[in-house]
């Protein structure tokens, strides 16, 4: 059973169309680079995938699941870090992670343990107990991340997670993605295309709301030639 | 039900991180107690008055002054009630709207929680804020039954103190459920904050607004008006009619919450 089965997905707003019939299926840890120009539908698609907002049209299924049927069972088994890192800026680090692991249902006994877990793998152990408004842009970039991965997920989803990062941390967060390979399968958004080339397998392409390319990353760009996959997306997203 | 919990216990995290909480109870201790004393010497003025004049040829309307609990504390009570009203959309106004504009309802509805339980857990947390701060003004029965004395021991009615407070609780709990309601509407808080305002306070005037108008508006007006509901339940009596009428607009607030809070995501 694939990690994620989309079929037909439509989504309007009024008379724009931002996803128009996109079918794609992701396999059980793979980690997929989703890509696409500014406007592409990228975030809608997240946003569909997660639950938060329902297709128009078509069905999504995570882990077997209907987003929509079985919002509960899907959303159990998805770690997700919107574009914009949802943060409670008066809560220290520790007190927003215990929250979202208590919605996660991190049982009680292991909340303490998990936060902690979470937070020395995105960096963040040393400010667990800072106010978050008081915290780097980068920081709260890597708070946001520390929240998707409360409670091991099997699936991420991850809208431009890089975003606000320097670049050692950037490499940092892109190392650990690729670490998460295998256990976890990973959605990630960006449109850092060297980013793409370092952590992902395999790479969906969007363009105007529909697929343009999926499949895997050897395929798409000539591994020999640095600027393969730049220019494979140019092409793509011309027209 | 543990999500519900978990809900709560953050809004309330954030009520004590933020300054709301500490300036509406700043804000009812000082005008309770401004009023409070304003009332006992008053109180004492038409006391000593009586003791010259005796109660027999006192005017009528004096005679809520002949002891504490009606010349005080049902009195006390009617001020608390508007204080209530005025401070409940300072802290109804962030429940839901801070959430969207911190971009964090985004991760409340894309958690495994149901939206009902969101909807619970902040009512719940706002219901303790706002007993929190009626709960202070229990104060001022305390200290008259302490210092206080009657002819016929305790200083006090407390059933009809109790009451009276009960009636308090309600009023609160229903300014809050109105608040959430209009806070799941908006992203400003300032603007929730205003239209709560703006739909309480008529709300409570009504009565007095509809006395020259014909019926049966005039019947119905005064049926819905918060202040004739509340009226008898401060003075101590066990209106059921009132329990009833404040137990529906806080469930019916519920569920419009509910439904506004699902119907985002349809837009």
């Amino acid at each position: 059973m694939p990690m994620i089965e989309v079929q037909n997905v439509t989504k309007r707003y009024r008379d724009r169309v931002a996803l128009d019939a996109v079918t794609f299926t992701v396999e059980k840890g793979e980690i997929l680079g989703f890509l696409g120009p500014n406007g592409a539908g990228k975030s809608t698609m997240m946003k569909i995938l997660t639950g938060f907002l329902p297709p128009t049209e078509g069905s999504a299924k995570v882990a077997g699941f209907d987003v929509f049927e079985r919002p509960l069972e899907a959303k159990r088994n998805i770690g997700y870090l919107p574009e914009t890192p949802p943060l409670y800026p008066e809560m220290t680090v520790r007190g927003y992670l215990k929250f979202v692991g208590r919605l996660k249902g991190v049982p009680r006994a292991k909340l303490k343990g998990e936060v902690e877990r979470v937070a020395s793998l995105t960096g963040t152990a040393d400010v667990l107990d800072r106010l978050i408004l008081a915290l780097s842009k980068g920081f709260k970039q890597r708070v946001g991340l520390s929240q998707a991965l409360l409670g091991s997920p099997p699936l991420l989803i991850l809208d431009e997670p890089t975003e606000g990062l320097d670049p050692r941390q950037r490499a940092d967060v892109l190392q650990l993605i690729k670490g998460l390979a295998g256990q976890h399968t990973v959605i990630l958004s960006t449109h850092i295309l060297p980013e793409v080339k370092a952590t992902c397998q395999r790479v969906l392409i969007i363009h105007r709301g529909k697929p343009v390319a999926h499949d895997d990353l050897a395929k798409l760009a000539d591994p020999s030639r640095e600027t393969g996959l730049e220019e494979t997306f140019i092409r793509l997203t011309a027209a | 039900m543990r999500n519900t919990l978990a809900i709560a216990r953050k809004e309330l995290t954030l009520y004590f991180t933020t300054p709301w909480a500490y300036l509406v109870f700043t804000a009812m201790a000082f005008i309770s107690s401004f009023f409070f004393i304003a009332m006992l010497s008053t109180f004492k003025q038409v006391q000593e008055m009586a003791r010259i004049y005796t109660w027999d040829r006192m005017p009528g309307d004096y005679a809520a002054y002949k002891n504490l609990t009606d010349g005080v504390a049902v009195q006390l009570w009617g001020v608390v009630l508007i204080v209530t009203l005025f401070v409940a959309p300072f802290l109804s106004m962030r429940l839901f709207a801070e959430e969207k504009r911190h971009k964090t309802f985004e991760l409340l509805m894309t958690a495994p929680v149901r939206p009902i339980e969101i909807v619970l857990g902040k009512y719940l947390g706002g219901l303790a804020v706002i007993s929190a701060t009626l709960g202070l003004t229990i104060v001022y029965p305390i200290i008259l039954t302490v210092f206080g004395g009657s002819e016929s021991g305790s200083a006090l009615e407390w059933s009809t103190v109790a009451l009276g407070y009960g009636g308090l609780l309600l009023w609160g709990a229903t300014c809050i459920a109105i608040g959430m309601f209009i806070s799941s509407l908006t992203e400003s808080q300032m603007l929730a904050a205003f239209l709560t305002f703006a739909v309480l306070l008529p709300w409570m005037l009504i009565k007095g607004l509809a006395q020259s108008a014909d019926e049966p508006f005039r019947s119905i007006a005064t049926y819905v008006s918060f202040d004739a509901q509340l009226q008898d339940m401060l003075k101590g009596v066990l209106d059921l009619k009132a329990l009833v009428f404040f137990t529906s607009i806080i469930l019916l607030s519920i569920l419009f919450t509910h439904r506004a809070v699902e119907a985002q995501r349809w837009t």
